[in-house]
């Protein structure tokens, strides 16, 4: 599904790489854990699933597909397969939770009719039914992050990326989104989530890829978050 | 494409801002109706240069009673006798092609359709209009050789190269017409720039909008569509409003010095103009708004 092959990357006006040879192959359907202090690259990782970023060097294959070979013009159709959650969940303050995720099918210029049965589906899902139509300031974060969980999955993607999606919420909530996040797994799913957190790691036992200084130091199926932290 | 949802897009960034979006429209519509009336202009003096050229080039003015000119004084108004010679050594110059008499009375007619001075109108009799010679010339630039031969001739008060006269009329309106493209092109520098000030800030306050889009894989053309339809709105009314100002400057200024210009300007020239213009102030707003993007709207 995500296949890294000696992938370095480089940004400009910067001397040390973000990420230094770094292979790895995540499967079809698997639920991987990307580890690392501040800094070692996970994010980067993830934007350069995306093709937000270009490797230097090194070649990165998503879905099957040559991300070197994709032109700019099928670069969106590729982001249609994958779903994306972020710290700061990035939804739209002016609308309401049922069309902050209707926004995700219209802008893909989906029919009406499609949005109007799959959005409900979702939002239950994620489980916020009966608050479809409060705005996200009328949420707690926890509440916010599984709307944005619903807006990344609504389409049905192939992959979901997770950047840090506990990282602005307590622990106890964070079990809620991480149960959501399982579940989304289990649809079939493959699920990526780069994270700073000990306890849900451990908790999930799932595979965890840690990074440092942008080089792969570990790569462990169903891992704990590591010693040193 | 989903069109509700495009327009709604369009209508709010063209509503937040709205001050821009107004400097925009102004713009437009003064550059364009700028750029109309220089094209205006220039087809009204291809028009009476087109008239005038096979009209008169030389008047041979003939002495009247009392006429202050030179050649005339210490004798009388021209004699019929030597009109026959004046008219028979014109048709024998090889240059000229054909020669026709106006008389005091054709002269003064012609005087009263194009003097608006009513004291001038009041005073003047048709005795003291000039009798003339009016001469085609087969080549205009022999007018000046063919005027010199004439002058000394009997009779003669005056030889005027009627080209030299509508030299200078053409010369002011060329003038003018520079003036007009001159603000004209400043103008749309200014509409472009403004245009692309508008993109800009239209896209820093939609950036989360267009962030979350590109995220979840719209499409260029979706992202962008906005923007440029925005561009093409302010362009759109832009153009519409110079049109309204063509039209006026034809109605009010065009139609009332008509009765000097002896070939107006007619609605299907104007109505060309405005076309042309509308279609250019639409182009540069869509260019504009499209080249910003570029810039300010990673992909
Ligand atoms: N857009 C950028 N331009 C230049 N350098 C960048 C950019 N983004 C990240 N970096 C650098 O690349 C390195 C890796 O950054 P990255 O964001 O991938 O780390 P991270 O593991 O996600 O850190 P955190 O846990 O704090 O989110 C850092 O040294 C960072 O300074
Ligand atoms: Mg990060």
């Amino acid at each position: 599904m995500i296949h890294f092959d000696n992938v370095t990357k480089v940004y400009a006006n910067q001397n040390r790489p973000a990420l230094d040879h770094v292979s790895v192959d995540v499967d079809k359907g698997e639920f991987v854990f990307l580890v690392g202090p501040s800094g070692s690259g996970k994010s980067t990782f993830l934007r350069l699933v995306l093709k937000e970023e270009r490797p230097n060097s090194g070649s990165i294959h998503v879905a099957g597909k040559d991300l070197s070979k994709l032109s700019n013009f099928k670069v969106p159709h590729l982001r249609r397969r994958i779903g994306c959650v972020f710290q700061d969940f990035r939804l739209l303050p002016n609308k309401n939770v049922y069309e902050n995720v209707a926004f995700a099918l219209e802008v893909i210029g989906k029919p009406r009719r499609f949005i109007r049965k799959v959005v409900p589906e979702v939002i239950e899902l994620v489980g916020l039914e009966g608050k479809a139509h409060r705005m996200p300031e009328e949420l707690s974060g926890g509440e916010q992050q599984r709307v944005a969980m619903a807006r990344a999955f609504v389409n049905r993607p192939m992959i979901l990326l997770a950047d840090e999606p506990t990282g602005n919420i307590d622990p106890a909530t964070s079990i809620g989104i991480m149960k959501v996040l399982d579940r989304i797994n289990r649809t079939g799913t493959t699920v990526l989530m780069a994270t700073h957190d000990a306890a849900i790691v451990d908790s999930m036992r799932k595979r965890v890829v840690e990074l440092e200084d942008g080089k792969i130091v570990r790569d462990q199926s169903r891992g704990v978050y590591g010693q040193a932290y | 494409m989903r069109a509700n949802f495009i327009f709604s897009e369009v209508w709010i960034g063209l509503r937040r801002n709205l001050t821009m979006t107004i400097a925009v429209i102004v713009t437009v519509a003064v550059g364009m109706a700028l750029l109309g009336v220089g094209l205006m202009i220039n087809s009204q003096v291809s028009k009476l240069t087109g008239f005038w050229s096979d009209k008169v080039e030389l008047s041979v003015y003939l002495c009247t009673k009392g006429s202050p000119f030179e050649p005339c004084k210490n004798r009388g108004a021209v004699t019929p006798e030597e009109k026959g010679t004046l008219e028979q050594t014109i048709k024998a110059l090889p240059d000229v092609e054909r020669v026709q008499f106006e008389n005091q009375a054709q002269a003064f007619k012609n005087f009263q359709s194009t003097e608006s001075n009513t004291l001038l109108l009041s005073v003047t009799k048709p005795e003291d209009m000039p009798e003339s010679f009016r001469v085609k010339l087969k080549d205009p630039e022999k007018a000046a050789a063919v005027a010199s031969s004439l002058k000394g001739q009997p009779g003669v008060s005056n030889v005027v190269n009627e080209r030299d006269l509508l030299q200078s009329v053409f010369g002011f309106m060329d003038t003018l017409r520079n003036v007009a493209l001159g603000i004209a092109i400043l103008m749309v520098i200014a509409a472009t720039l403004l245009i692309g000030n508008t993109v800009r800030l239209s896209a820093y306050n939609r950036r989360r909008e267009t962030g979350i889009m590109r995220l979840v894989g719209a499409s260029n053309i979706y992202i962008q569509l906005p923007f440029v339809l925005e561009g093409l709105i302010a362009g759109l009314i832009g153009g519409v409003l110079s049109g309204v100002i063509l039209i006026i400057v034809k109605v009010f200024i065009f139609e009332s010095i008509q009765t000097y210009m002896a070939a107006p300007l007619g609605w299907d020239t104007v109505a060309g103009v405005i076309t042309g213009t509308m279609a250019v102030g639409v182009l540069i707003c869509v260019l504009a708004s499209f080249v910003t993007l570029r810039r300010y709207l990673r992909v």
